[in-house]
């Protein structure tokens, strides 16, 4: 194998895959950290963002990438509004009760998808792209989206968390909630913060996904165990960390076949994670022990 | 508290009793159970309203039995064991239904017929259980599929694709029981007669890339891909992403590829090197006939596994009729109305049926996914075609023996 | 309908009931005593239901079994093997609290899943295993489900009395101490590593048992039955909905979700006809919308854990 066909069909693959792990796996790190409970709605949510852009493009015949920044208001409009509904009143009980209700919503949402939609496969635009040749380097104009949105979408939550104010309130909520609410902090609003930013990011991950593949109504419950395996991998609470994760996991799940046969490709995530957690239980970059 | 716990209960043996009052004395009722949520959800509305179309068709044509109307009662297996045996007991006990057209996935099928509808003795036909257990099953009789064994049609692909003159083909499969029946027969078949199998790889469903498996496939440096696995699922993103990235020049499925999905979701344009097979009526006219009526019923006719889905909802009501209603009968009618003997019934003939079977004049039905007449085991032989994409469908190229 | 056939799906509900009952009684002893995060219970339960199916079933070509034993010792050895296989599970992941011990054991449960998926030989792969015998199966339909419904019950009731009487014993109350002050426990002397191990054994034992019991009353087990939202997150859903650290609670838990998931079937199927498919995508609105209503009403769980002591005191003038 040369070494561009291991780029071409291998890494590349990996790292488009691994940017929409990183985006899902963001909003689940935020949420670990910050609000202290794993959300297993995550992946439907996602399918949700993905529809909703699906609707703008057919509806306004807006191209996925004009879509993606009102899909994923939307998608955070409604992460607010399920935390609003079902989520805050349960504030607190023990966390577990909050992961509970949080899989309920998943079947919610998955089932407002499929009535609304229903569930046959679609995609944003019809037809198939093939790849630019850059240099032997075959690459698509999407799959560069993809992994630039990604980066500069976290770069600004980055930007944000280390600089506005709200961001540094995020940070000390996520550090040592007593001290950070004896010292003042809006305790909604920062929940609020949380899942718009979670909300968007998860949106922007289905989108993602919806452009390099194609929409359908159990996508998102596919992918949230790499997700997950992503937000942990990175350490818990650490932006950068889910995303390092989450393209850990993506890259892992396509290289995978070169030593495993490939119907245990979705265990490589596992094995990696579990490999992870017993050399390094603190996650790749020092996040919290739970 | 208990006071609570009495209240949600309560509440939930209301509604039970509500939902069983509505049933009204004169229908009759077969359960049409699918995999409506969980991994085929996005096949099982089509098969379930071409089911819906043949109890349509007894209704509009006279009804059934004295002219009592033939109700298709909808139950959710979920593709799952629990799912499939939690619907069945609700559709044979709640519902009282006469038969079963369904449940849809294979696992569904295994727990369902053990556990409710082999000791309730109530007759069942599934549409799309693939997996070569169910020819197995100790079901006195009463377990019938509609959908051929993989087998066959595994072999017949490998035989004709070889015919056809493609030499060295890669065959990827989703790990279920239907792609890894396909898969096996059709490796084992194309082996036999010469030619070369350079690449064979399962792959899990619901992935969202599968670049590194086709690459690994590719390896073999066979210019043909052969796919086992759902047109509107996974078989769609590997279709998608083998043409993006040009690891093969041609490309060929098995029946779950013949989908209206690649068409839409890729264009007809990009598929002029794709071939799939699919099961189809000995004669025809059959097909023809299903394709106008679901057609105009508002359906799409080259879903996947509707064919077989409407055969077995009709035979499912011919052989209510001919048993005169009577449960326990329903097998052995069922037998006698798709021998292979008698005055040829096609799709939609109802009324034609009825008088005949009236009269005691013996039917065959000739269905729209082939004769379906079934053998010792309760299973159909298959005859399959060739299609290729034309226009915006599929269009047939050569039979395949 | 009839009478007989409301009575033969309260059977039929009366065994699900029972297997489920088995699994969350298995997970309180692991969350609810020693507050062990176990979300690979899937796993457990496919090691128990294959291993009872390849050690009853009649020999079937192309994979291990043939062995055809009674189904007692099927039930026995899948509670063994379950066992065996949470051993070195438990020795490695232990040491990671709550949320790092569900990941590991979801991806334990889900490379199990692939194994048996994908392993011919072994569990005949993707195509399951068929003809497994089950008791008093040859009966009549209602006789055969009385007969399997009171096995169900008789087994669930030596596990209930076998764990209420450990729950109550010095060794639950070690394992409550552990699980609510480990720094305590571990300073009084208690071997808490070793403890923990003993109740994640325990609890995976039983779960294997339960899935034993699905596989020989479905006569059949294949891998769609171990998919992680019906084998893993709805026995949580019962634990957690029917009150964790509660027997009774557990129990009757799984009798309240498992009545909601299949009467929610028959509730949506009011609607007229034309939407009968979309009905089933609206019943899983409805199991969600359900499970946030009690999580609001009574989120401590239907039967909250009994306390004791001091507690016990001050509980009852607050609560009336």
């Amino acid at each position: 194998m040369s070494i561009l066909d291991f780029l071409n069909f291998y890494l590349i693959p990996g790292v488009v895959l691994g940017s929409i792990y990183a985006l899902g796996a963001v909003g689940i790190t935020l949420i670990f950290a910050i609000l202290r409970y794993a959300h297993l709605a995550h992946g439907d949510l996602a399918t949700l963002g993905a529809f909703l852009a699906f609707a703008v493009v057919t509806g306004f015949g807006l191209s996925p990438l004009a879509a993606l920044p009102i899909a994923m208001i939307l998608t955070a409009g409604v992460a607010v509004g399920i935390d609003k509904v079902f989520y805050e009143h349960l504030r607190e009980r023990p966390k577990i009760v909050t992961v509970m209700a949080s899989l309920g919503i998943a079947l919610m949402v998955r089932s407002v998808v499929q009535v609304v939609w229903g569930v046959d496969a679609e995609s944003y635009v019809r037809g198939i792209v093939r790849p630019e040749n850059y240099f032997g380097l075959r690459i698509k104009d999407r799959e560069i989206y993809t992994v630039v949105f990604m980066l500069a979408l976290v770069g600004g939550l980055q930007l944000f968390l280390a600089r506005s104010k709200w961001g540094k309130a995020m940070r000390a909520m996520s550090d040592n909630p007593n001290l950070a609410l004896l010292s003042g902090i809006d305790n909604k609003k920062v929940v609020i913060l949380t899942w718009v930013i979670a909300g968007g990011l998860c949106a922007a991950s289905g989108v993602f996904l919806g452009i390099n593949t194609e929409l359908k109504s159990m996508m998102g419950w596919h992918m949230l165990l790499p997700m997950f395996a992503g937000a942990i991998l990175g350490g818990v609470g650490r932006v950068e960390g889910a995303v390092l994760g989450g393209l850990i996991v993506g890259i892992a799940e396509e290289l995978s076949v070169l030593v495993l046969p490939s119907e245990y490709k979705a265990a490589m995530a596992f094995a990696i994670l579990l490999f992870m957690l017993l050399v390094r239980p603190t996650g790749l970059l020092r996040g919290k022990v739970l | 508290m208990k006071s609570k716990i009495l209240a949600i209960a309560g509440g939930l043996l209301a509604a039970t009793a509500l939902a069983s009052a509505t049933a009204k004395a004169a229908d009759v009722k077969i359960g049409l159970i699918g995999g409506v949520s969980g991994p085929i959800a996005a096949m099982a509305p089509a098969m379930i309203d071409a089911a819906q179309l043949a109890v349509q068709q007894v209704n509009e044509q006279g009804g059934i039995l004295g002219g009592d109307k033939l109700v298709g009662v909808v139950g959710d297996s979920a593709c799952n064991p629990q799912g499939g045996t939690d619907a069945a007991t609700k559709a044979v006990n709640i519902e009282g239904v006469v038969g079963i057209v369904g449940p849809h996935c294979s696992g569904a099928v295994l727990a369902a017929a053990g556990s409710v509808t082999i000791p309730a003795g109530i007759t069942v036909i599934t549409p799309s259980g693939t997996s070569p257990e169910i020819t197995g099953l100790k079901d006195n009789d009463t377990v019938f599929r509609t959908v051929p064994s993989d087998d066959y049609q595994g072999r017949a692909l490998a035989r004709t694709l070889k015919g056809m003159g493609y030499d060295k083909v890669a065959v990827s499969y989703i790990n279920n029981d239907y792609g890894t029946g396909l898969a096996n027969a059709f490796k084992s078949e194309f082996e036999t007669q010469g030619g070369e199998i350079a690449g064979y790889a399962a792959h899990e469903d619901g992935k969202a890339s599968y670049r590194s498996d086709l690459a690994e496939l590719a390896k073999g440096g066979a210019d043909t891909l052969v796919i086992f696995d759902y047109g509107d699922g996974t078989g769609l993103t590997i279709l998608r992403q083998a043409l993006e990235n040009g690891f093969f020049e041609k490309f060929v499925g098995g029946d779950g590829m013949k989908s209206e999905a690649p068409i839409k979701e890729l264009g007809a344009e990009n598929l002029s090197t794709f071939v799939a097979s699919s099961p189809v009526g000995e004669k025809s006219k059959s097909l023809d006939m299903f394709n106008e009526a679901f057609k105009a019923s508002g359906g799409d006719p080259s879903a996947i596994f509707v064919t077989t889905s409407y055969d077995a909802a009709f035979l499912m009501a011919l052989a209510i009729e001919k048993a005169g209603g009577d449960k326990a009968g329903v097998s052995a009618a069922l037998r006698e109305v798709s021998n292979g003997e008698g005055e040829p019934i096609m799709p939609g003939e109802w009324k034609k049926a009825k008088e005949l079977i009236a009269a005691g004049t013996a039917i065959d039905y000739k269905g729209a996914a082939g004769d379906e007449n079934f053998d010792a085991n309760g299973d159909v032989p298959g005859t399959y075609a060739l299609f290729k994409v034309a226009g915006d469908g599929f269009e047939t190229i050569t039979e395949m023996k | 309908m009839e009478l007989i056939g409301l009575a033969n799906y309260a059977l039929f509900m009366g065994i699900f009931i029972g297997i489920y009952a088995l699994l969350a009684l298995g997970l309180n002893i692991q969350w609810g005593f020693a507050g062990l995060f176990n979300a690979g219970i899937a796993g457990f339960f496919a090691v128990g239901a294959y291993t009872s199916a390849i050690l009853t079933s009649p020999y079937a070509e192309g994979r291990l079994g043939g062995f055809e034993l009674p189904f007692y010792v099927g039930w026995i050895g899948a509670m063994i093997a379950a066992a065996l296989i949470a051993w070195p599970i438990g020795k490695i992941c232990l040491r990671f609290r709550s949320d790092y011990l569900a990941i590991a054991s979801i991806g334990v449960a889900e490379i199990i899943r692939l194994v048996i998926k994908s392993e011919a030989e072994l569990t005949n792969s993707a195509r399951g295993i068929t003809n497994i015998p089950r008791p008093y199966g040859d009966l009549p339909y209602v006789q055969s489900q009385m007969a399997y419904l009171a096995i169900v019950a008789i087994v669930l009731l030596v596990a209930y009395l076998m764990v209420e009487r450990q729950f109550n014993a010095p060794w639950g109350r070690m394992m409550r101490a552990i699980r609510d002050n480990e720094l305590a426990a571990r300073a009084m002397g208690k071997n808490v590593e070793y403890r923990r191990l003993e109740a994640f054994i325990f609890g995976s034992a039983l779960m294997g048992l339960g899935g034993a019991l699905f596989a020989h009353f479905n006569r059949s087990i294949t891998p769609e039955a171990i998919d992680p939202m019906v084998a893993t997150f709805l026995v949580w859903i019962m634990l957690i909905l029917g009150g964790s650290g509660n027997n009774r609670g557990a129990i009757l838990g799984a009798a309240v979700v498992w009545t909601i998931w299949s009467v929610s079937e028959i509730a949506t199927d009011q609607l007229p006809q034309e939407y009968a498919v979309k009905a089933k995508y609206i019943r899983l609105f409805l199991i969600g919308l359900m499970l946030q209503l009690v999580l609001r009403f009574r989120p401590e769980g239907l039967l909250p854990e009994p306390l004791r002591g001091d507690l016990r005191s001050d509980d009852v003038s607050s609560e009336k």
